[in-house]
């Protein structure tokens, strides 16, 4: 294959920008932006790229990547497909990637996926350093998530953070007693028998759904200060913290509704729209589901949000869903995936879908604190600090294969649930989630 | 000659079955028919509820309290509309279509070979090799999809419909195979003896003798190929990623499903619309089907 030299491909790229209008221009007016020097990752001649993303939230999310992406061609005149795929089925497809060297150059995944892979994926140091210090630095979440634990190298671009935080009926939380959901776990639970009380019982995934399930086991042990694994990733699940976290789910699960120990991921959407549930956990989707529809606008206008109960200071007990891009060394042209890489993170690009997927992504880039997408609907706004969040997939030891491993077996919410319904004590909870995930741990 | 057909006392038949002596009404509805509406209901309603859902409106599919689950007030057509007219539904139906024919047509061929010659030319090691093809199949598909991805990349069928139609018989030629030794064993060997004798080839014999006879296990065969590969999901979503060339189980995911928000009316109207085929399918040939599973040719 013929290839331009460095030089010609600057011009070639410079120029195709310069002509498109995507230099020599301010990045989104209300986005601060520092005056960083691009990285130079020159276009191999004849590039095309695949991509592929998990299925979209909300419209706009494919609209908007989409029209993001032909600006790229337009731009650089490198063709671009994206794929969408259902969000429990591209691990399936990353994994065959991974493995045959064939399919998609670029993708769009999850949280922890480039650190399964980091033997078959480009390294993104440069242009992640680049973007951090142009957009404000990266948030909490994205450093873990983007980064090889324990080193500077990062391996990912962290492309948005799905938030999970609390969405709850206004009135019903008024009417027991509270101006808000409290902070306090006590507090928290003590609002919950209240509601319960007055016939507007809570909700929380405890079966084996792979975002609301795993979130609720997660957040009611950070809540408590347990974790998995220790920093060396030495099994610590066992420990007086996560017993007390058992104890608690087991008073908490008194005051649901019915049937959560069979809830998926839609199933606390659905309970909260049919108002047979007064709180829950959730991204912003109930929220908008309710908004968008006229017959639930009366919902929606008693809907808000708040943080997970259980912070300490700044240490949030939530959980965010990562959507992580990373690049295959078997690419052809991987200049013209980082690149896209960086176009698709530049404000021009990155505020507008951010704006139009209302609050569903949060950006892992500082400086969007500032953007307009958190301006539109002020209950709306506890989405924006998702990538502020302090704890990750396998807290808090190595994103590793063991992680993921201990997630897909739903290792921590079949703990919670079996304590919380009574089916077995706390402690013998704890003790089989320790031989558990010691399998997976000395598996791996 | 009986005394009843001597005196000549006319014989009138009832027009329903013949009870025995010590059958009754009551211990029919009792062994038969409740029974047979338990299962009836067991079977059709999934069915049922798809069709309920598909034209159920939102308001009235999230809401139990103030709707009857099992009924509709307010029926829709927007779920089939939004399933018809705003994805590749039709488009998806066709490429699973031809995907699921070209697959059976591929593993009948394979399996009425191999089972031909197992059961009939009794080569040495024929048993061990047909247990060997039945051991295949018992092999989980989630464990095959990545070495077969290397194929199929190999021969450069990534992403396109050939990937899954050259990859299904993978897991249809076993299971067609067994099933057809078991028919072919049926059919009496004296015909193929004579036909011999008579100076036929054997593919003489395979095709104008053998097959004829063997018409109900290849329905059977066929039907079970088709729909296995109608159904199919995991090769599917691991061998096409374009939008356009995805099968009606994984596209109807990828699309319907949006993170946690489920249009369930769509999705169950892209189940019902997709199974009709396998159903119509099943309604024509069911009688073969059963036939073949009983053993149709006696000795």
């Amino acid at each position: 294959m013929d290839r331009l030299t460095r030089r010609e491909t600057i011009a070639i790229g410079a120029g195709g920008l310069t002509a498109a209008g995507l230099i020599g221009q301010p990045a989104h007016a209300a986005i601060p932006v520092a005056n960083v020097p691009m990285p130079k990752q020159p276009i191999e001649a004849g590039a095309t790229l695949r991509v592929i993303r998990p299925t979209k939230f909300v419209d706009p999310d494919e609209t908007i990547w989409n029209e993001n992406t032909a600006k790229f061609t337009k731009a650089t005149g490198v063709p671009v497909r994206t794929d969408f795929v259902g969000w429990e089925d591209i691990r399936a497809q990353v994994a065959v990637a991974a493995r045959t060297g064939a399919g998609p150059d670029i993708v769009a995944g999850w949280a922890n996926d480039p650190h399964l892979y980091e033997d078959k994926i480009l390294d993104m140091t440069e242009l992640a350093e680049y973007l951090g210090k142009k957009y404000g630095g990266w948030g909490a979440l994205p450093l873990v998530y983007g980064r090889k634990h324990g080193t500077n190298k990062w391996l990912s671009i962290p492309m948005g953070c799905g938030g999970g935080a609390l969405v709850y009926r206004k009135s019903w939380v008024n009417q027991a007693g509270y101006d808000k959901p409290p902070n306090d776990m006590d507090k928290f639970l003590d609002l919950c028998r209240k509601l319960h009380k007055n016939n507007h019982p809570v909700g929380w995934a405890l079966g084996n759904s792979q975002g609301d399930g795993n979130g609720t086991a997660t957040w009611l042990l950070w809540a408590f200060g347990a974790y998995q694994v220790d920093d060396a990733g030495k099994v610590a699940i066992n420990s007086r913290e996560t017993l007390a976290a058992l104890k608690y789910s087991a008073e908490f699960y008194k005051t649901m509704i019915p049937g959560t120990l069979s809830w998926l991921d839609p199933s606390n959407n659905k309970a909260f729209i049919a108002e047979e549930i007064s709180m829950t956990s959730n991204g912003v989707s109930i929220y908008f589901v309710l908004k968008n529809d006229p017959k639930t606008a009366a919902i929606a206008a008693d809907t808000e949000h708040a943080r997970l109960p259980g912070a300490k200071g700044t240490d949030y007990p939530e959980a965010a869903n990562t959507l992580n891009a990373m690049a295959f060394k078997h690419t052809k042209y991987p200049n013209a995936a980082k690149e896209y890489l960086r176009f698709m993170m530049e404000a021009e690009q990155y505020d507008p879908w951010l704006t139009k997927c209302l609050g569903y992504w949060a950006h892992p880039l500082l400086a969007f604190d500032q953007s307009d997408c958190w301006k539109i609907d002020p209950k709306i706004l506890p989405y924006r600090d998702a990538q502020k969040m302090t704890h990750w997939d396998g807290y808090k030891g190595p994103i590793s294969s063991a992680a993921a491993a201990a997630t897909a077996e739903y290792v921590l919410v079949q703990m919670v649930a079996s304590a919380a319904s009574g089916q077995s004590t706390p402690a013998d909870a704890a003790k089989e989630a320790e031989r558990r995930l010691a399998r997976i741990y000395r598996k791996a | 000659m009986s005394d009843i057909a001597a005196d000549n006392t006319p014989v009138v038949e009832s027009e329903g079955p013949q009870l025995l002596s010590w059958d009754s009404r009551a211990r029919r509805i009792v062994t038969v028919y409740i029974p047979l509406v338990c299962f009836l209901i067991i079977l059709l309603f999934p069915f049922y509820w798809m069709g309920v859902t598909t034209f159920k409106p939102n308001s009235e599919l999230l809401n139990y309290k103030d709707n009857n689950p099992f009924w509709i007030r307010n029926p829709t057509f927007a779920n089939i509309n939004k399933l018809l007219f705003e994805t590749d539904y039709p488009r998806w139906l066709v490429t699973t279509m031809g995907v699921a024919i070209g697959s059976t047509i591929l593993s009948l061929l394979s399996s009425v070979l191999a089972a031909y010659a197992i059961q009939r030319l009794r080569f040495r090691g024929s048993d061990y090799v047909g247990l060997a093809i039945y051991a295949a199949y018992l092999v989980p598909p989630s464990i095959l999809f990545i070495p077969l991805a290397q194929v199929v990349y190999q021969f450069g069928l990534f992403d396109t419909p050939f990937a899954l139609i050259l990859t299904y018989p993978t897991f249809l030629v076993p299971f067609c195979t067994w099933l057809l030794i078991g028919y072919f064993k049926s059919i009496p060997y004296e015909l193929e003896e004579c036909a011999l004798i008579d100076g036929a080839s054997r593919l003489q014999i395979l095709r104008r003798i053998t097959l004829p006879l063997a018409v109900p296990g290849l329905i059977s065969a066929g039907i079970f190929a088709f729909t296995l590969s109608w159904n199919e999901f995991i090769y599917a979503l691991a061998f096409i990623s374009s939008t356009e060339n995805k099968t009606v189980p994984v596209a109807i995911l990828t699309e319907l499903v949006q993170g946690d928000v489920y249009h369930w009316g769509s999705l169950m109207a892209g189940a019902l619309l997709g199974s009709l085929p396998v159903a119509i399918f099943y309604m024509f040939f069911v009688e073969y089907y059963v036939s073949s599973l009983t053993g149709a040719v006696k000795e």
